[in-house]
């Protein structure tokens, strides 16, 4: 520990710490704007600069590393002045009129400076150069007449996802923040759309076209709860006004994403385009009409009670794995345990959890690990998953890592998003990925492997991720590599709720079979086409939806349900871990939760659907130790 | 000594400034007791009095000749000079045009305006003043007192015009500083 005194307050502080953080710890405010607390600190704004007792010039609070009995000065009027003109500086470089900007008005961190250092206009005018503007991409727009060339963006892109797109081209004035090697635009550049530089930018440089004008951030309802689009389960906090959703940025405190997200968290999620049902509605006369809820359910009633307590040839049920695990809880309940089909799943139909499970189950272990794993790995091999397709934060984590020398090899059989930024790709071909993974731990005379060979046996801290596209044999094999190699395991699994749902046995592949009657839980899901092909041809269907669905024209019954941003309850992510959803919206009028949808229907069948449904986390052996 | 003079005019700008200070309401009863309101757009003098004015407000940015008279005879003619709004302040909106030249700015305006039927023409009658860069006041004559804002809140026009009618020096931070 060293001592620093900031302001007149003496602190001790560990080796290392910058001048900006010691004076953090110290209660000393100093204004900033190229840094970012979740980047590594750049000094390129120069607005932190502060006196240091015994230097001859002023110095960057934020990179500066405080060394022992240093005396920092932070509001001298040497420090004020040059504060002042820093900011003159910036303003004088561009475009900086805040009249037509979408950020001005309290979100825009450089209008706030200049309020906080008291400026009431500018000691020198703009040269009045224009300078690009890019709208190419159909989420965000680049305007370089904004930008304050603090590199925020360019060290998202490279550091949190570890995607590179963004740069920085030209020196002095001329600097131009731009993507890939400068003549692409972003729309047609490597980016992925995951808008962490929509997030970190201070101005209106990078401005999200969904959010804009829509509200600032004093004016906005905030929410933090998670994504569900997919089994990681990423903190976000949701921006909503007059129940209208504003934006989405990944939660900085989330340990599961640390802020970061992908496009389907923050961006296709706002992109909305199916439309809502908002009543119940029942078959008549072979149009559906509007009904109220208790006519649809005494209609559901009236066509499965004959039904009940056939397993082969009554009720097949099915649910999407966005529903919270309260509700499958009670579709369970519900569907096999009252109604005792013998086809209840999930849309997943279990490709994603079900090698596992069996595994977990056959050996009465957990064996998977956490995605934290990722960030300090030194070898990483993915196995039977493209993370530019699906799960796509992981794939990040990955992506970020290799800078920092983590090696990546990619077992698959078929093209992979990732091929390019991997080390070593083996493609299992006509031969099966087991193949491939088992000539891996023992890899004697296999010269083609040797590559990946190499790098395994040199990596202290491997880590084998797996996707869909691993079979139980394929696994077996994967995780004796992976204990032959003392590494880490992580499965990706499918959706939200994947894991609950395998731990609920929700996972066996859809078939219609001679069952009389289909209940599809959708929720605010999409539908697989042979699911939807197998379903037209049931006597009598009932979908609980969100939104309008192509399996209205063969409903019979189609109840309303909320949508991702209005439901409340719990979800397991592929790491065991229990999350808790918070609405951000209140559902229209007329449309339930899917848990009370269930719960009513249910009543109306005489059934009670209540009970614990924490008791069916580890009811089973699950692949990943369930934190809950 | 009499009640301090206060004459303001009008620029480059939207008369937004001047329409922020009417909405200061039943307070202008309150700015006329203690101040002599004199030549401003909206009364029938139109020139700050040649003897001189305590106060000389200026709404807009300088855009022309003719504006540039105007504020160097404000200027000229006032103790203190006002510069309120974001126009006058900082060359506001009328300012977008400086990042085009003067040519393509008169073209889109006279020509290639969505309204112009057939072939439009831009204005070249020597009588009208001639147009310049968009500047802010204190490029043109030095200014005392900055009140930015589009427009300044009625709150503060109000604040700024009490605290110089009374004889004081009005300090725009704070909840007072807005730039938009």
């Amino acid at each position: 520990m060293i001592t620093v005194t900031i302001d007149e307050k003496t602190i001790q502080v560990s080796e290392g710490t910058t001048v900006l953080k010691a004076a953090k710890m110290a209660g000393v405010e100093i204004p900033t704007l190229c840094d970012h607390p979740y980047l590594t600190p750049y000094g390129g704004c120069r607005l932190c600069l502060v006196e240091v007792q015994g230097a001859r010039t002023l110095q960057p609070a934020c990179t500066l590393p405080v060394s022992n009995n240093m005396v920092v000065h932070t509001s001298t009027e040497k420090v004020k002045s040059a504060r002042k003109f820093v900011l003159t500086l910036i303003f004088s470089e561009r475009n900086h009129f805040c009249p037509f900007c979408q950020l001005s008005g309290g979100d825009c961190e450089l209008q706030n400076a200049a309020y906080k250092e008291d400026m009431t206009h500018w000691q020198l005018q703009p040269n009045w150069t224009p300078y690009p503007v890019d709208a190419s991409h159909p989420y965000f727009i680049l305007d370089n007449n904004r930008c304050i060339l603090c590199r925020r963006c360019v060290r998202a892109c490279g550091e949190l996802v570890g995607n590179f797109t963004l740069g920085l081209e030209e020196r002095g004035a001329l600097s131009m923040l731009i993507a890939d090697l400068g003549s692409t635009p972003l729309g047609e550049s490597s980016c992925v759309s995951c808008g962490s530089c929509v997030q970190v930018c201070p101005t209106g440089a990078i401005i999200e076209r969904h959010s804009a004008y829509k509200g600032h951030d004093t004016q906005v309802q905030k929410t933090s709860t998670l994504c569900i689009g997919c089994s990681i389960g990423c903190g976000i906090v949701i921006d909503s006004r007059d129940n209208q959703l504003v934006r989405i940025n990944g939660d900085w405190e989330a340990a599961v994403n640390g802020g970061v997200l992908c496009k389907v968290g923050r961006f296709y999620q706002m992109d909305e385009k199916r439309k809502r049902v908002t009543s119940p509605m029942v078959r008549k006369e072979g149009a559906l009409k509007q009904a109220t809820w208790d006519e649809a359910l005494s209609y559901i009633v009236e066509h499965f009670k004959p039904l009940a307590g056939k397993s082969n040839n009554g009720i097949a049920a099915i649910a999407s794995t966005r529903l919270p695990a309260e509700a499958l809880f009670a579709f369970k309940k519900l569907f096999v345990e009252h109604l005792k089909s013998d086809m209840v799943t999930t849309l997943e139909e279990g490709m994603a959890t079900l090698a596992a499970a069996k595994l977990a189950e056959k050996t009465g272990k957990s064996f998977e690990g956490n995605l934290n794993a990722l960030d300090g790995a030194d070898c990483i091999l993915v196995a039977g998953a493209d993370l530019t397709q699906d799960h796509e934060v992981a794939g990040f984590f990955i992506k970020r890592a290799q800078p920092h020398g983590t090696k990546l090899i990619l077992v698959d059989s078929g093209t992979n998003g990732l091929d390019l930024a991997a080390d070593v790709t083996l493609k299992a071909g006509s031969g099966s990925l087991q193949d491939t993974l088992k000539r891996l731990a023992s890899p004697d005379n296999h010269s083609e492997l040797s590559g990946a060979v190499e790098l395994l046996a040199g990596a202290q801290k491997p880590v084998f991720l797996y996707g869909s596209g691993v079979n139980e044999g394929d696994l077996e094999a994967l995780l004796r590599l992976a204990e032959s190699y003392n590494g880490k395991v992580i499965g990706l699994k499918g959706g939200a709720n994947s894991l609950y749902a395998s731990q609920l046995r929700l996972e066996k592949p859809f078939k219609l079979n001679g069952h009389q009657a289909a209940y599809v839980a959708l929720g605010d899901d999409f539908l697989a086409q042979n699911i939807e092909d197998q379903l037209k041809d049931v006597p009598f269907l009932v979908v609980q939806t969100a939104y309008q669905t192509e399996l209205a024209e063969h409903a019979d019954v189609i109840l309303p349900v909320e949508m991702w941003a209005e439901v409340s309850g719990h979800y397991l992510n592929l790491e065991g871990k229990l999350q808790e959803a918070h609405p951000s919206l209140t559902a229209p009028k007329g449309v339930n939760s899917n848990l009370l949808t269930l719960e009513t229907l249910g009543a109306a069948l005489g059934y009670d659907l209540k009970g614990d449904w924490k008791t069916e986390l580890t009811a089973r052996t699950p692949a990943v130790a369930v934190a809950a | 000594m009499g009640k301090p003079k206060i004459a303001s005019d009008w620029l480059a700008g939207c008369a937004g400034c001047h329409m922020s200070l009417l909405d200061i309401d039943e307070r202008i009863i309150k700015i006329a007791e203690l101040a002599d309101l004199r030549a401003t757009p909206i009364t029938d003098l139109k020139e700050p009095d040649e003897d001189g004015v305590a106060v000389g407000i200026l709404e807009g940015g300088v855009n022309n000749s003719a504006n540039e008279e105007v504020a160097h005879r404000m200027r000229s003619r006032c103790s203190l000079l006002v510069a309120l709004g974001d126009c006058a302040v900082f060359g506001g909106v009328p300012a977008m045009r400086n990042m085009f030249t003067l040519e393509e700015s008169l073209r889109r305006a006279y020509v290639e305006t969505e309204s112009t039927d057939s072939e439009g023409k831009i204005p070249d009658d020597p009588e009208l003043a001639v147009p310049q860069k968009v500047r802010a006041l204190h490029e043109v004559v030095p200014v005392d007192i900055f009140v930015p804002g589009c427009p300044p809140d009625p709150d503060v026009i109000y604040y700024v015009l009490s605290e110089l009618a009374q004889g004081r020096k009005p300090e725009i931070i704070g909840d007072k500083l807005h730039w938009h």
